[in-house]
């Protein structure tokens, strides 16, 4: 059973390894001789205006929200679907049942969020 | 299959309550103002469920897989969550503070929400239905908490229990969780099966009880889990505040009752009318404490508060301790007590609270130095308040006496004297501070400046009426709610 | 199984190291990306457990999600950056002393209780079989969860909203 992470940890481990390495090798090799231009930031040429600590607009944080509530739909819903086949023809049509209130009843808080225009964007 | 369609005759009212939701979400949004077209879908709703459960007097079964439970138990408190929504939807047409507020009718099919996670918790006996039950609730009640999204008060209520009810749930979900690890169910007959066979000697089993009475104790707002209370209920609205203080609280009851006395058994069948507990636990003992604590910091903080919500905040804490009263002594007389005790508590907090949204509509606040006079300027709803408040103290020939009058007498008779007498003095203090609001209202003269007479409508007065004569008549004559809750004391699986 | 442990090890490290972290770091948005290491590794640990359904949804909701919520809540917040979080001198000592009880108290009974530890089994996946249970015995709490999302949806949509 574990050994079928193998490979994730292989990729994880690698991408950490690979960043953590890169990144201090640059530093590390690279000549260092900083003066106030090469310290300014960089914006395409331009002299940088106002603060980098900008506020966000609400608008991304209720995307937001929607995201993770709709996410979690799909987390209940993926095992139904893996089992789904599994089941006895007779019973099929009831777990689609039950499975359709479900996401009826998100449905109509998708058509509020619409209806509200929470997913206006102007 | 077939044991899904069985159980889902059984769940007629919950489905009422689920379509309710529903169609009252698509009517705002098809009305898309204020109106009291959604009011009255949502209030027919309830009624429909609440006719559904009447006819479900008298079953005891369990539906859907052993997650919830019909019994007379589940029926009385489903009967007591909708008949209080039904009000608390009428209350928040009246209220000004709804009025006013930006949204549409959300409110409306939140609080049928907030009755339907309530009715679950009356009726689940497996942990994880409890706990999804109690988030149902406890979500809703944040989001009406903070309804009046202008105001900072408003905001500061629902943040503030949000943060306390993400602590407290989680410290009971980490409690149920070393339950299960310990009986490896999360059926509570199961686990009252299991913990019977080990006994109750381990040392686990106390701090399990006290982390998940931290949950519950939440809800019912009781010492010492409950600093969120006096804040969030003055800054709530006020109807919001009545919900939270009648319906979200008797449903903390509901389930920590049943959680309680499920639970621990060495058998199922009651000896006498009373529950038999695990040699060795002693839950009973530690609902003393947060009882007497409850009752004595409710009352005494009561006393100095200026704020007529703060007011009733300390006074539901103390009548919450009351009402753990009756558990004490664990067994059918108690139970009956507290049914009867929880049926005057709503009838009474409801019309407090009508009462004060009546004056606080036209006053603008709820400070009891603004009500000087008030009885001058409107005696009818003045005098109104004065038997709400006599009620709530317990004074004889109201509703409240009689279910101060159970309780006591379920504590004499298993002979504890003490706790009773406790009880009682208790109630001699919260005399002091209900009376401290009727003699502001009588006996102070009006300040010149606003010493109009104020005059509410028609409907206004018959809604306080219709409050007034159960909390009066039902005071003298009392032997239907008595008759009532003695055939609710039933518990499914309890013999 | 040797490799086993010292995968537990590193994972239940890495959690409570990073959970210090976001309790202790001075800038809320450090925090808030400490969170990623904490939510990360407890996936590790739900992996280890053989509950893989668990650490997938961890890592989808969890860190997929719920931390970028909380750091878009960091940045709408004005001036959140410059802000000291920490609040002073409150009630510090009788604070220190309850959670070392708590923990001295959790710790002897995670010790001293005898577990219902049922014996570990060779598991396959687990998500058909989650699946088929959310038909069956869990299908009530199934169908009331999305009535909590519902009621999650509307509130939130109340909150944020722009209102004219």
């Amino acid at each position: 059973m574990l050994e079928s992470y193998i490979p994730i940890m292989l990729v994880l481990s690698f991408a950490l390894i690979f960043a953590v390495v890169m990144i201090n090798l640059s530093s590390l090799l690279g000549p260092s001789k900083p003066d106030k231009e090469k310290l300014s930031t960089y914006e395409s040429g331009m002299e940088p205006i106002g603060t980098a600590r900008e506020r966000f607009s609400v608008k991304y944080y209720m995307v937001a929200v929607s995201f993770i509530l709709f996410d979690l739909e799909v987390v209940f819903l993926y095992p139904w679907a893996i089992s789904f086949i599994n089941f006895p023809k007779a019973e099929m049509v009831y777990s689609l049942i039950v499975a359709l209130i479900f996401i009826f009843i998100l449905f109509v808080g998708l058509i509020y969020e619409y209806k509200k225009g929470v997913l206006k964007w102007d | 299959m077939e044991q899904t369609i069985i159980s889902l005759k059984n769940f007629i009212p919950e489905c009422v309550l689920i379509v309710t939701i529903l169609v009252c979400l698509l009517a705002d949004l098809i009305v898309r103002k204020k109106s009291a077209v959604v009011a009255v879908i949502g209030i027919a709703g309830l009624f429909v469920s609440g006719w559904f459960v009447i006819g479900q007097f008298g079953v005891k079964e369990s539906v859907f897989f052993g997650m919830v439970v019909i019994d007379p138990y589940s029926v009385f408190f489903k009967l007591l969550f909708i008949v209080s929504t039904v009000f608390i939807i009428l209350f928040s047409l009246a209220s000004k503070e709804i009025k006013d507020s930006t949204h549409t009718n959300e409110h409306v099919y939140l609080m049928i929400s907030l009755t339907l996670g309530a009715n679950l918790m009356a009726s689940s006996v497996n942990m994880l239905m409890m706990y999804l039950a109690l988030e149902t609730v406890s979500i809703t009640s944040y989001v009406l908490a903070g309804y009046m999204k202008k105001s900072k008060r408003s905001s500061e209520a629902a943040m503030k229990y949000v943060i306390y009810g993400a602590a407290s749930s989680g410290i009971m979900i980490y409690a149920m969780s070393l339950l299960y690890g310990y009986t490896g169910s999360m059926n509570i007959f199961e686990i009252s099966s299991i913990l019977s066979k080990m006994g109750g000697t381990n040392p686990m089993l106390v701090i399990v009880m006290v982390m998940i009475l931290a949950g519950f104790g939440y809800k019912i707002s009781s010492v010492p889990f409950h600093f969120w209370t006096p804040d969030v209920y003055e800054g709530a609205p006020i109807p919001v505040t009545g919900f939270l203080a009648v319906t979200s609280s008797a449903a903390g009851f509901a389930v920590l009752i049943r959680f309680f006395s499920v639970t621990f058994l060495k058998s199922t069948t009651m000896l006498n009318g009373s529950l038999q507990i695990i040699d060795g636990i002693r839950w009973t003992e530690i609902i003393i404490v947060l009882s007497v604590a409850s009752m004595i910091i409710g009352n005494f903080v009561a006393v100095w508060q200026m704020s007529f919500k703060r007011l009733l905040a300390y006074s539901s804490i103390a009548q919450g301790g009351y009402i753990m009263l009756g558990l004490v002594v664990a067994n059918q007389q108690g139970l009956t007590a507290i049914f009867v005790y929880l049926v005057a508590y709503m009838i009474m907090n409801l019309g407090a609270f009508y009462a004060l949204i009546m004056i606080s509509n036209k006053l603008n606040s709820d400070d009891i130095n603004d009500m000087k006079g008030f009885a001058y300027r409107a005696p009818a709803v003045a005098v109104g308040m004065g038997i709400f408040m006599f009620a709530l103290s317990g004074i004889p020939a109201t509703v409240g006496f009689v279910g101060k009058f159970y309780l006591f007498s379920a504590l004499i008779e298993s002979n504890m004297i003490w706790l009773a007498l406790v009880g009682m003095m208790n109630s001699v203090v919260s005399l002091f501070f209900y009376i401290k609001v009727l003699k502001y209202m009588f006996l102070s003269k009006p300040d010149e400046e606003n010493s109009g007479k104020i005059y509410y409508g028609i409907a206004g007065y018959v809604l306080l009426f219709i409050l007034v004569i159960p909390t009066l008549l039902l005071g003298i004559y009392f032997g239907p709610i008595v008759r009532f809750a003695e055939m609710s004391a039933v518990m499914f699986g309890l013999k | 199984m040797i490799y086993y442990t010292i995968l537990f090890y590193v994972f239940a490290v890495l959690a409570v190291a990073t959970a210090f972290y976001v309790v202790f770091a001075k800038n809320v948005i450090h925090s808030a990306f400490a969170l990623f290491g904490t939510l990360f590794a407890v996936a590790g640990l739900f992996v280890l457990l053989n509950a893989d359904f668990i650490a997938i949804t961890q890592i989808m909701v969890y860190v997929g999600g719920i931390l970028v919520l909380m750091i878009f809540g960091v940045m709408l917040t004005t001036k959140i950056a410059d802000i000291d979080i920490h609040t002073k001198n409150l009630n510090r000592i009788p604070a220190i002393l309850f959670s070392t009880g708590i923990t001295v108290i959790l710790i002897f009974i995670l010790f001293t209780t005898k577990w219902n530890i049922k014996p570990q089994v060779q598991n396959q996946e687990t998500v058909s079989q989650i699946g088929k249970l959310m038909l069956t015995t869990y299908l009530l709490p199934f169908e009331i969860a999305s009535i909590v999302l519902l009621v999650a949806l509307v509130g939130s949509a109340m909150y944020a909203r722009k209102t004219k």
